[in-house]
């Protein structure tokens, strides 16, 4: 009987098994040098070296090499950041190269609490830098650049709630100034011309916003939104107060943090907890405690705060008693304290009735965005190609030459979906009047149209 | 002295007590090696010789096979990591890939064994249509194959959606929507497979369910059965069928001593029926050492693949924002171009009549020539046919998978436009 | 040709055979072990073991028990030490005494002195002390992982 013989294959066998041995082995190599092991190395050594006592050096030595990880179940996060950013948290590395540096300024965010990416963006469940980052395909939320930061601010705060969120505020400003809200809808308001914005800042990349606004119909052929003439600190401002729209659903927890002590919710809290039964504030009120008018001119801000959480730790032999209010508590009472010395704060706000219908107008014509499309001051200008007058939106200027207040009232109400054309052969214009029926109140309507007529200009004005 | 030493091991009790026979030392011991293992006793003590020609079959079926095991092994390595909800699953795939060792390699074997196996079933489906080994007494081990080949399909679109990415939810939205366009069943169907109107927690549930229990039973199953009827089908298929005057004069040669009574009942070419003495080699050890070398390199490759390609992971599901265009995983897109055409033709007739011809194949092809024999001349115009509906459902693959940009438009695979663009 | 069925193996043949099956062998057992490595969680989602308290100034003399981390953080001036509150017997959640000196545990019994050491019940040995450390940003730090002696103060 004959048989084939096997030794030719016994090499291929070898080697076979040698690739198959040699391959397992990489797995193991490729997990054992990960990229941040690095950084935790250079970290024990930093520690070891600052380390002066043998119980330091000790616990240095200690310190495990593994990932870090704050699992944020509010938020839906997990950050992986504080792997490699190890000494975030520690003082003695302020202003040291990162990844091993501290981070400023975190106390009123605690990281146990509020994690990275919920500020920062990036990817945080990532091990590696670029992963992390985020510049990489596949993960739409890179990190924000620090210049765009205040952006997370308004995931929570409106910029009238932040004092140090300056560029927030400005882009909120130039929002208002444009009129977005005439064609967009933001949390609720505004109009339909053009797509919701309650989540672009989770879609858009800042880069593409930004050029977005320097020429829309460049970006996205077709798009009605018009040409502004937006200066390069108007588009850096509204760029970043897009980013931070990213409609993200924060969980209770994070809503009742967000609280910002403010004198009106002080006041609030000085009338429920009854203090005016021993103190008084202009002339009314208690006299077993000290008269509170000038609180702020005897006494820091530090010093109230401390008084409020315990009186006999800077008043000893007060008897006032320790009434275990909140830490935001502690700060709104000091926040009103503070404010009863300021002359200002009881003419400071303006009654609305006290307003001229003229000026209420213009404020209803800021708020529901007429500026967006008749330019601010309905100076007109801005161009809707096709448009019989002269491709461009009308401007308000002359209404009250061709409308009667009744009349003007009726079209505001019913808008004018079809614009007559210039040429018919080309796409009719991409703006229209909306009807704003069912979204401006009478009572607003009534005060926008004597604004509308109030923009004749004066020399010229004629009677008929 | 290193031979005593295999030797002195080899006869341990412990070890004879798990391997009866040890290192066989004579023909009985090779036969009884191969009969007294479960592991073994699958293939016949004697196979024919042309079983180790590797052109005979090129390995397709067993390195389905081998896939099949490589996937189970991983499968549920990874099932210990990941959870079916929508809200962990994508996370639960950057944890493979960040935080668990080898986990991301895991993923990439599992990733690319399961494209390897759809190709290698096809593959072998082919091999088996062009070398005529559907044919008698085989029909019916043909159809468990094209079975297997629905159920290899089954188990790679449930396992799509798992990882929870836009890649695998706009998918299997696009999988299930083309089972929809079935007459009357069909949104029935898509209905129940979602466990609702859209892809969301009850799908995700029952496509795991189904993926990680329900299709591969039923393929152990009918693996099972398929190794279970090539061996009593007559092992593999092999030209040279001899006369029943031959088999007479065979069967008159044969010592007296050997029985046939168990294996006369298998019907056509049983191993010793067919096959003349001296074309027969042993299972052990030619046969199994070059089935272990072909283990070698599948597994190789495998790891190769997954060392150095990962498995993609698009951003998480988002029913908001469809990617465009949204494609099914690429061995339905040859269907997904066909719906492009015609919703009722392409997704509906086209496929049921392909599966229906592949069942039915046999049992209509019955002349007994070919058999065993690579694009044999005298089946000239079934392997036209064959040909050029393969062919055909390459060419809609391709297009669908390369050709095709946003809006289903065709664009070429070098000209591609960033998808940002497209929706403002 | 006719191989003779007990041949001897050749050098060279032998060499192969064994380099081959103890790569081979060797892929067995390193796949094997990444499987093991892999079963081996690198990340918990369960409550970090080293728990991140509150400043000193926020707790008060005597025992406060911390449910994060069940544990009790016992103040004495300016000597901080944590005990676990995880009853050695079966695991309850042992509660402070009426007259603040021990702690007993209320499923079985088992009483604890000041000391954290057995005096009475089921109990197989003491209530461990757990290390107290310092953040860099002056928080308190309780590791569970570590135990210490029960003499081991955090002087601030």
């Amino acid at each position: 009987m004959s048989e084939p013989s096997l030794r030719p294959w016994y090499p291929w066998f070898t080697f076979l098994a040698f690739v198959l041995g040699l391959l397992v082995t990489t797995v193991f190599f490729k997990d054992q040098f990960r990229e941040w092991k690095k950084w935790q190395n250079a970290y024990i050594k930093q520690e070891m070296a600052k380390a002066t006592t043998a119980e330091q050096r000790e616990a240095a030595a200690h310190i495990p090499i593994e990932i870090k990880q704050i699992v944020l179940p509010g938020l839906g996060r997990v950050d992986r950041c504080i792997t490699c950013h190890v000494a975030v948290e520690d003082p003695s590395y302020a202003g040291l190269k990162q990844p091993l540096a501290y981070h400023v300024n975190h106390s009123q965010h605690p990281f146990e609490k509020f994690g990275c990416t919920v500020c920062h963006q990036g990817q945080g469940l990532a091990t590696t830098k670029e992963a992390a980052h985020g510049n990489v395909p596949h993960w739409d939320r890179p990190m924000l650049p620090l210049n765009f930061l205040e952006a997370s601010c308004a995931k929570c705060h409106t910029a009238d709630e932040l004092a140090d969120a300056p560029k927030l505020a400005q882009g909120q400003a130039a929002f208002d100034k444009f009129g977005c809200i005439g064609c967009h809808k933001l949390q609720g308001r505004g109009g339909n011309v053009g797509p919701e914005l309650d989540a672009v800042g989770a879609r858009r990349s800042p880069e593409w916003l930004a050029r977005h606004f320097k020429n829309p119909s460049k970006l996205v052929p077709g798009s009605a939104m018009p040409h502004f003439q937006m200066s390069d600190d108007e588009i850096a401002a509204l760029t970043l107060y897009m980013l931070g729209q990213t409609g993200e659903h924060l969980s209770d927890y994070y809503v009742s943090m967000k609280t910002i002590p403010s004198a009106d919710s002080g006041r609030r809290l000085f009338q429920e907890r009854g203090c005016i039964g021993c103190h008084s504030v202009a002339k009314k009120g208690g006299v077993i405690g000290p008269a509170l008018d000038d609180v702020s001119k005897r006494r820091t801000g530090k010093w109230i705060v401390d008084h409020f959480k315990d009186p006999q730790s800077v008043s000893p032999g007060s008897v006032m008693p320790k009434f275990g209010f909140t830490e935001q508590e502690i700060r709104a009472l000091t926040a009103f304290l503070v404010s009863l010395s300021d002359p200002n704060v009881v003419g400071f706000l303006k009654v609305p009735s006290e307003l001229t219908s003229i000026e209420r107008g213009h404020t209803v014509f800021t708020k529901y965005g007429c500026a967006g499309c008749h330019n601010q001051d309905g100076n007109g200008g801005i161009p809707n190609p096709n448009a019989k007058t002269a491709e461009q939106v009308p401007s308000l200027k002359y209404v009250a030459e061709g409308y009667t207040k009744d009349e003007l009232k009726k079209f505001i109400m019913n808008g004018q979906r079809e614009i007559a054309m210039k040429d018919p052969s080309r796409p009719p214009p991409p703006l229209y009047m909306p009807a704003w029926k069912t979204r401006i109140p009478e009572g607003e309507l009534d005060d926008l149209v004597d604004y509308l007529i109030s923009l004749m200009p004066k020399d010229e004005k004629t009677s008929f | 002295m290193f031979q005593n030493l295999f030797k002195s091991i080899a006869a341990n009790r412990v070890i004879r007590s798990i391997f009866r026979v040890g290192v066989p030392r004579s023909n009985l011991q090779r036969a009884q090696a191969a009969i007294s293992s479960f592991l073994l006793h699958v293939q016949p003590a004697k196979v024919h010789k042309n079983v180790l020609k590797f052109r005979t079959t090129l390995g397709l079926g067993l390195i389905t096979l081998y896939l099949f095991i490589i996937l189970v092994v991983t499968g549920i390595l990874l099932m210990f990591y990941y959870v079916p909800s929508t809200e962990h699953a994508y996370q639960d795939m950057k944890d493979l890939e960040f935080v668990v060792t080898a986990g991301l390699v895991l993923r990439n074997m599992h990733r690319w064994s399961a494209h390897l196996m759809v190709i290698f079933v096809i593959l072998h489906l082919c091999r088996v249509f062009y070398t005529g080994a559907y044919k008698a007494p085989r029909e019916f081990n043909w159809v468990i194959g094209v079975g297997l080949f629905l159920v290899t399909l089954g188990l790679s679109f449930t396992g799509y959606l798992l990882p929870w990415d836009q890649l695998a939810f706009w998918a299997v939205t696009v999988g299930t929507s083309i089972a929809g366009y079935a007459p009357v069943v069909g949104n029935k169907i898509k209905y129940m497979l979602l466990g609702g109107n859209i892809v969301g927690q009850s799908a995700l549930l029952r496509f795991y369910v189904l993926h990680v229990i329900v299709l591969p039973s039923i393929a152990f199953f009918m693996i099972s059965v398929h190794l279970f009827r090539v061996r009593k089908d007559g092992g593999l298929a092999r030209p040279e069928e001899p006369t029943a005057l031959q088999k007479e004069h065979i069967l008159s040669q044969l010592p007296q001593s050997k029985t046939y009574g168990l294996m006369e009942l298998a019907r056509g070419t049983t191993p010793a029926v067919g096959i003349r003495q001296e074309d027969e080699v042993f299972t052990w050890p030619h046969l199994i050492f070059r089935e272990m070398l072909l283990f070698l390199l599948v597994s190789s490759v495998v790891l190769l693949l997954a060392i150095f390609w990962n498995a993609p992971l698009e951003e998480a599901a988002n029913a908001i924002h469809p990617p465009n265009p949204a494609k099914a995983p690429w061995y339905f897109l040859g269907l997904q171009e066909l719906v492009a055409y015609s919703a009722f033709w392409g997704g509906v007739v086209v496929p049921t009549l392909v599966v229906t011809a592949l069942v039915a194949l046999p049992y209509i092809d019955r002349k007994r020539h070919g058999v065993g024999v690579w694009f044999s001349k005298e089946r000239k115009v079934a392997i036209t046919l064959f040909s050029i509906c393969l062919i055909a459902a390459i060419s809609l693959t391709v297009i669908g998978s390369l050709f095709r940009g946003p809006n289903w438009a065709f664009q070429l695979p070098w000209k591609t436009v960033p998808s940002e663009e497209f929706h403002p | 040709m006719k191989e003779p069925l007990n041949h001897r193996l050749g050098r060279r043949e032998f060499l192969e055979l064994t380099l081959g099956w103890c790569a081979a062998f060797f892929a067995l057992s390193a796949s094997a072990m990444a499987a093991v490595r892999f079963m081996i969680p690198n990340v918990l989602y369960e409550p970090d073991r080293r728990f991140k308290a509150l400043k000193p100034e926020d707790y008060p003399e005597g025992a406060t028990f911390i449910p994060e981390t069940r544990v009790f953080l016992l103040r004495k001036g300016n000597s901080f030490r944590a005990v676990s509150a995880v009853c050695t017997h079966l695991g309850c959640t042992v509660n402070q005494s009426p007259d603040r000196k021990g702690f007993h545990c209320p499923c079985h019994g088992s009483q604890f002195d000041e000391n954290a050491s057995v005096v009475g019940g089921p109990a197989p040995h003491g209530l461990p002390w757990l290390l107290v450390a310092q953040s860099p940003d002056g928080r308190i730090v309780i590791d569970a992982s570590q135990q210490v002696k029960a003499d081991k103060y955090l002087v601030i």
